[in-house]
């Protein structure tokens, strides 16, 4: 019954070709935007380049200078801070909003919407939108802190202690709608007979919760944990419109680093340096959060 | 997201690196109709670059301006793009100095030094864009601050208007001009955010240097810009910033009685004055001085335009920088409001004839400082020293560091950061 090799091989090529011409078209936009310039950049990392003169061999120069530069180190520290603010208070927030709207009640499309919605908003509005809510003097937020009573409420993006604080209460409340949709159909993907089970058993609430719900969204809390790790090491757009970096350095990010040691300075090889830092610090830490879920599965 | 779009655009770069050699600059002995690619911003909003244009196309009926309009804020990343990809557009404009130093620098630019020296002594702000003897754009336009007020509102107060002010009488005077509170308060003054406010006012008026590294000659005029914060005469800082206060909307409103701001704002005034967006009583005075000095010292910037090395219709290019930087141009530009790098008797009368111009002596003092020194002095430290000193600024006008401290840190950061 055994079919010839050949033919076997043949037609093993011919769906292997099928497979590629369905990925080709994203393929090569892929590799042509992405790729290769993510090639060029490593390869710029160790060159002097102006973006218009031939670049210049600089070997670790770039890399010397970059463990040298307090900017970019600042840069390096705040993105951590933001992230290490924005990666669990968004999750949390997001499964939070997706336990609630995870049942049965009247209206509950609309909620699910209204939870949506900041993240269909363009960034730039919702940056703009907030700087104004959190305006020291006149400020929503501010007069809102007053009635309840706090004497001296921060000075937000005009102080360098509560400006980070700022931008991450922003990023989380434009970003935990659309990671709530992911945990929502995280939970209705878990059967439903588990939790039966568990009742019979005698499980409370809270036992059901970490002993189903939690297990149950395993995956999904992993996709967005990393998805989350990699948006906050990007953070630019949200940071450029609300504080520019500021007030002095207070929220310089590595991405904006980056975008004016190239676009604004024109030293494209020092700026494709950190760009490499960058690419190399999301990887060790997708690495990491891989390794941990590998281990928690077996 | 941004990442990938910059990578992607070094990587075009880096290719379209290769097939360039091919493209040569054009030749000049090309004759009949001409199409000159000229790169403006915000055409729209700017109307001296169609002014120009229809000018030039007047005195040189066989060439055609075609602008190629680019979006101000995006304006220098943009044009180095385009250079870096070989870009063929003719005239590129100069928006700051900076940006010039950084195109001349990489080589982008042609030698117009034979025009320059043409016109050396005609043209203000030229000495900015000597490059080692050599220039490489000619100015059109010069910029120079003066200090706006609305006369209704110092005649409301009783007060005198704003001639042979010091700073401490600025001071005074913004703090008789403050009335009622809330929504409906008028300001004294309105400093804008920008830190030339405090630093190219200090700088051109003690004569210290914004790329030295040492900057104690900022202190007075620190404590002038927050003793007007302390005292309620000013939106402060921090509200401005977060609000994204427009001072156009501040001055046209009738919102603050004194604003210092660069020339440019007069045209801005005029058409919205037409348009019938404003009907402000205004008048312009010098700036403000130091205690114990004489003469009006104020300071300013030049916006040039530059031919591209690798310009298609190189000859014609040249012939419209030269127009845009004469009389002609001059007059032309003046006849909106624009001040002119060519200064002459001439066009400075011209320039108090124009309809919705206030024509008293003290405007027309304003107009005529004794000294207009850069706003910025230029050189390849001058973006990196820029940063830093922009970012103390902020700590110092948020009150997150006392005067002394940020300048300390100004003086420490630009030592271990600048090279």
């Amino acid at each position: 019954m055994a079919h010839p090799p050949t033919a076997r091989s043949r037609r093993g090529l011919r769906t292997t070709l099928i497979g590629w011409s369905f990925i080709l078209p994203n393929f090569l936009g892929f590799a042509l935007l992405t790729l290769v310039p993510m090639l060029a950049a490593f390869v710029l990392s160790f060159m002097d380049w102006d973006s218009y003169n031939p670049p210049e061999w600089v070997g670790l120069k770039n890399l010397e200078r970059l463990l040298d530069d307090e900017s970019t180190k600042v840069a390096l520290r705040n993105t951590a801070l933001y992230a290490l603010g924005h990666v669990p208070l968004t999750a949390l927030a997001a499964l939070a909003l997706a336990l609630l709207l995870n049942r049965r009640m009247a209206g509950v499309g609309f909620f699910r919407a209204a939870a949506f919605f900041p993240y269909v908003t363009s960034m730039v509005a919702v940056a703009v939108v907030w700087n104004m809510l959190f305006n020291p003097s006149f400020g929503p937020v501010n007069q809102f802190l007053h009635l309840l009573g706090v004497e001296n409420p921060p000075g937000w993006t005009t102080s360098t202690d509560w400006a980070m604080p700022a931008v991450v209460l922003t990023s989380v409340w434009r970003d935990m709608g659309y990671y709530m949709v992911l945990f929502l159909a995280g939970l209705q993907a878990i059967p439903q007979e588990h939790y039966e089970a568990a009742r019979v058993d005698g499980a409370g609430p809270w036992q059901r919760f970490r002993a189903v719900t939690l297990p149950g969204l395993r995956p999904v809390t992993f996709l967005v944990l990393i998805l989350l790790t990699v948006q906050s090491f990007k953070v630019f757009d949200l940071i450029v419109v609300m504080t520019d970096g500021g007030p002095g350095r207070a929220t310089l990010v590595l991405s904006q680093q980056i975008y004016r040691q190239g676009i604004i300075e024109g030293e494209f090889g020092y700026a494709s340096a950190i760009s490499l830092v960058l690419f190399l610090l999301v990887l060790v830490l997708t690495l990491i959060q891989f390794w941990f879920n590998n281990r928690g599965e077996r | 997201m941004i990442r990938r779009k910059m990578l992607a655009a070094v990587g075009l770069a880096m290719a379209a690196l290769l097939p360039l050699t091919a493209c040569g600059s054009g030749d000049d002995t090309e004759s009949g109709p001409v199409e000159l690619t000229v790169a403006v911003w915000s055409l729209a909003s700017t109307p001296e670059f169609q002014t120009l244009f229809d000018a030039f196309h007047k005195a040189n009926p066989d060439i055609t301006v075609k602008p190629v309009d680019i979006l101000a804020a995006d304006y220098p990343t943009k044009v180095t793009t385009m250079l870096a990809g070989g870009d063929t557009t003719d005239v590129i404009t100069m928006k700051t100095l900076a940006d010039y130093v950084r195109f001349s620098g990489r080589g982008q630019l042609q030698d117009l030094t034979a025009s320059a020296t043409a016109q050396a002594g005609k043209l203000a702000g030229l000495d900015a864009y000597n490059q080692g003897g050599k220039y490489f754009a000619l100015p059109y336009r010069q910029d120079f601050w003066v200090l706006y007020y609305n006369k209704k509102l110092f005649d409301a107060a009783k007060q005198p208007y704003p001639e042979n002010l010091t700073w401490d009488q600025y001071v005074e005077l913004a703090k008789k001009l403050t009335s009622g509170s809330g929504e409906t308060k008028v300001y004294g003054a309105y400093q804008h955010v920008w830190r030339s406010v405090v630093h190219a006012i200090a700088a051109a008026q003690t004569g210290g240097d914004q790329l030295g590294g040492d900057y104690k000659f900022l202190a007075d005029q620190y404590r002038t810009a927050l003793a007007l914060q302390d005292a309620g005469a000013t939106l402060d800082y921090g509200t401005a910033v977060t609000q994204k206060t427009g001072y156009a909307s501040m001055f046209e409103s009738g919102k603050a009685a004194m604003v210092p701001m660069g020339s440019w704002f007069i045209a801005k005034i005029l058409a919205d004055k037409k348009a019938g967006t404003t009907d402000v009583d205004w008048g312009i005075a010098p700036m403000p001085q130091r205690t114990g000095t004489t003469g009006v010292t104020t300071f300013g910037a030049p916006t040039a335009f530059a031919v591209n090395k690798k310009a298609k219709h190189s000859a014609a290019a040249q012939k419209f920088v030269e127009f845009a930087s004469s009389l002609e141009g001059a007059k032309a530009i003046t006849g909106i409001g624009v001040v002119p790098a060519f200064s002459s008797d001439e066009i400075r009368a011209q320039y108090f004839t124009l309809p919705g111009m206030p024509t008293d002596d003290l405007s027309k003092k304003a107009f005529a400082p004794d000294k207009v020194n850069p706003e910025m002095p230029v050189s390849d430290k001058t973006a990196k020293v820029d940063t830093i000193l922009a970012e103390e600024h902020q700590l110092i006008m948020t009150k997150e560091k006392a005067i002394d401290d940020g300048i300390k840190e100004m003086e420490t950061r630009v030592k271990n950061e600048v090279n």
